[in-house]
């Protein structure tokens, strides 16, 4: 194995240390994965490797790339080495992509400038390399009319158009659903037998697992523990790394998969049909579920899960079908919880003041505030914050406590826990499934997670074109009954 | 961090500008109310012994061919000119909030029709718009403040239209729909913290609009008449008499001057 890249001792600091003293080495097929929260400094170090840190931050220590230490190039240098030598694919390529320029040219352009080869030939080369990642039929197109995958795998290509040695990739699953994350993590692993050396940063521990090689794992600026893929993600020494791999919803226990009790349902859909943008999303969509109850739905992004919900809830009306509520409870206890917490709440007032209307307008005795407070451990000066300034996990518990105030009977948790991180999203997700349980509230959880879902769920309900299939085999194994599942047509 | 050192300046002198332009108007409206204690008598009152003096102990800012006092004429016109600003802007803040939260949260039929009566008050010139209207009504005060508010109240349509329409389907306005709120609460949370600073832009550049169409009126002898003072009115009078007396001549070109410039240092710091 061949050291391609060598960091060493490699701080960043504005007028503290953001990033305390790292040593890393990327090596011939032996992927290197950096594993961390938000906020833990990894991003900042993919970008002093690559050179392109915020001008009030400075990069200290050695980055070896072959001889020659990037840090001590000028920027010129530096900028002569992109492409070429180190290579970065970037978060959410469909946004780093020309939306103005079809794929061909844009691939092409790479060759030209990075490879520097003539017209006639790069275009030869671009589109070799767009058949190769199955693309063909995209050469024509804009960004804008690729999907989310296509997107990737363009950025992809033209990523390795230099040639480079060095791929640096920067949470290359954001917000992918199972498939594209597949599709990626494979194209990654394609790059590292091809002999490319690959650093990977990512918060997503299922990413590092696959990848295997090496794993450092970061907290607070400093890499707590590094070492071979294998040993630290199955035996973590480091507590914090311990925490961290606890929190993978592939490693909790298990929490949904209570069978139904038969009680009455509090909501029924019945044979619902949607079609939204032009795009038949699904029809003859059956749905019941009972008070206390989790069912979690899930399918390929753009299969309507979100607007499976908002049907429910009376947001959207359907083309087709009617949706039935327990007539004995108000329209109020039907609640919602919103994926992206800060944009749940008015932007301009504090938290306390939101709560307060809420307590004012329906008469609520003020003492219920502070016990669910207490219950979501709610520290009481976060009240007088405004939304933008409290972390995301503390603003999903305040979403949470305002839906609760009013004691909902159904919840629709639209991907609750998806900008949330790791351990954030445990304890929410046990925070709902305890709300579930103890409140007799039914609830309906959309997550793209798979191995999340499977955990919290008692029933799933698949959206999309797998849904009978895959819907049959879940209930076969977990003993649903069938006058309580729902039926799906065709 | 050098990023917010700019950022902070550029807070710091936005700020000035606003608060040297709401000084000037404050000083100009404090004038206008001030003026009639500090001089007694009727802004009509006629002395023909001493036409076009120059400002002195009598007369403060000198008299007008007539021999009208001119400080009282002054103070008259900024009182009128402000008045006229100050409701016509309100009005077309109103109707113009109203509708584009109409159009904007209702959609369909309801933004189909508001659009369609902006767009036709945005094709016709507005000031021919207040001369149609004062051809109806000549002289009276309605047609010229109905008409200057009609030609105001589109831009606060189209820009409230504008930003509110991506909050009315916000998940934040949702939610509150869904815990029960009402639309005057969706209205005083979600939307007027959004439209506040835009509406007061918005209404200083329209203040200024309505002091000039309402002197562009009098301009040519069609808006308020005499003997009311009102500054483009008295420009017309005065400008025979500009040689003979250019100091009396430029007092109420200087009024208008920094009337509109306090209300453009309102609006402007703003937007820049």
């Amino acid at each position: 194995m061949k050291t391609l890249l060598d960091i060493k001792e490699l701080t960043v600091s504005g007028e503290k240390t953001i990033v305390h003293p790292v040593s890393l080495q990327v090596r011939t097929r032996e992927p290197c994965t950096i594993l961390g929260e938000t906020g833990c400094g990894k991003s900042l170090l993919a970008q002093a490797v690559m050179g392109v840190l915020p001008s009030e931050l400075r990069a200290q220590g050695r980055i070896f790339l072959g001889e020659r230490d990037l840090l001590g190039l000028i920027p010129k240098q530096r900028r002569a080495i992109w492409g070429r030598e180190l290579a970065i694919l970037p978060q959410e390529p469909w946004l780093a992509l020309d939306p103005t320029m079809r794929v061909l040219p844009q691939v092409k352009e790479g060759y030209m400038v990075a490879g520097a080869v003539s017209g006639a030939s790069a275009g030869r080369l671009a589109q070799a390399t767009l058949s190769g990642l199955g693309l063909t039929d995209a050469a024509g197109k804009l960004p804008s009319e690729l999907s989310g995958g296509m997107a990737q795998r363009v950025a992809f290509a033209a990523a390795s158009v230099g040639g480079a040695g060095i791929l640096l990739a920067d949470e290359p699953t954001k917000g992918l659903d199972a498939q594209r994350w597949q599709d990626i993590v494979d194209l990654l692993l394609q790059k590292v037998a091809d002999g490319i050396g690959l650093l990977t940063i990512t918060h997503d521990i299922g990413v590092a697992r696959r990848l295997g090689g090496h794993v450092a794992i970061m907290c607070e600026g400093r890499i707590v523990e590094q070492g071979p893929a294998a040993r630290v993600l199955q035996n973590p020494v480091h507590p914090y790394s311990k925490r961290l791999l606890a929190a993978d919803p592939a490693s909790w226990e298990k929490l949904g998969g209570r069978a139904s009790n038969g009680v009455s349902p509090v909501i029924k859909a019945h044979s619902l049909g949607i079609t939204r943008g032009g795009k038949q999303l699904f029809k003859h969509q059956n749905f019941s579920i009972a008070p206390g109850e989790i069912v979690g739905v899930t399918g390929p992004s753009g299969c309507g899960k979100s607007t499976f919900g908002d049907l429910l809830l009376g947001l959207l009306q359907p083309d087709t079908g009617t949706v039935w509520r327990d007539g004995s409870h108000p329209p109020l206890r039907y609640q919602k919880l919103y994926q992206d917490p800060p944009a749940a709440f008015p932007r301009s007032i504090t938290i306390g003041q939101a709560v307060e209307d809420l307590i004012r307008l329906h008469a609520l005795q003020p003492g219920i505030r502070d016990t669910l407070m207490d219950e979501l451990r709610l520290q009481p000066e976060l009240l007088d914050r405004l939304p933008e300034q409290i972390s995301g996990g503390e603003l999903q518990r305040f979403a949470l406590l305002r839906v609760l105030l009013l004691d909902p009977i159904f919840l629709f948790a639209d991907e609750p826990t998806s900008r949330l991180d790791l351990i954030t999203q445990q304890e929410m997700m046990n925070l709902l499934v305890r709300c579930a349980r103890e409140r007799q509230c039914a609830i309906l959880l959309v997550s793209h997670h798979a191995d999340l879902i499977g955990k919290v769920a008692d029933r799933l309900l698949f959206l999309g074109e797998e849904a009978i299939s895959r819907d049959a085999a879940f209930s076969a194994c977990h003993q649903t009954s069938p006058r309580e599942h729902p039926v799906y047509g065709a | 961090m050098k990023k917010q050192g700019t950022g902070n300046s550029k807070a710091v002198s936005v700020y000035r500008t606003r608060m040297i332009g709401s000084g000037l108007l404050f000083f100009l409206i404090a004038f206008g109310m001030v003026g009639p204690f500090l001089v007694s008598g009727d802004p009509g009152r006629q002395n023909l012994s001493a036409i076009l003096s120059t400002p002195g102990k009598e007369y403060l800012l000198g008299t007008d061919h007539l021999g009208r006092d001119m400080l009282l004429r002054l103070t008259a016109a900024i009182r009128v000119s402000v008045a006229i600003a100050l409701i016509t802007t309100a009005t077309a803040s109103l109707i113009g909030v109203s509708l584009g939260i109409l159009a904007a949260t209702r959609g369909g039929l309801a933004e189909r029709c508001t659009s369609l009566l902006a767009d036709t008050f945005l094709a016709l010139p507005g000031l021919l718009l207040v001369l149609l209207l004062v051809a109806i009504a000549p002289g009276s005060f309605w047609p010229l403040y109905l008409g200057i508010a009609m030609i105001l109240w589109v831009e606060q349509f189209r820009m409230t239209r504008a930003l509110v329409q991506p909050l009315a389907t916000s998940p934040a306005v949702q939610a509150t729909r869904l815990l029960g709120f009402g639309p005057w609460y969706v209205f005083r949370r979600h939307f007027w913290p959004e439209l506040q600073a835009n509406v007061l832009t918005l209404s200083a550049f329209g203040a200024a609009t309505a002091i000039l169409s309402v002197a562009a009126l009098g301009f040519i002898s069609v808006g308020i008449r005499p003997p009311t003072p009102e500054l483009g009115q008295m420009m017309i009078e005065l400008l025979p008499y500009y040689q003979e007396a250019p100091l009396i001549f430029l007092q109420p070109i200087l009024i208008l001057f920094l009337l509109v410039l306090s209300l453009n240092l309102i609006a402007g710091g703003k937007i820049r």
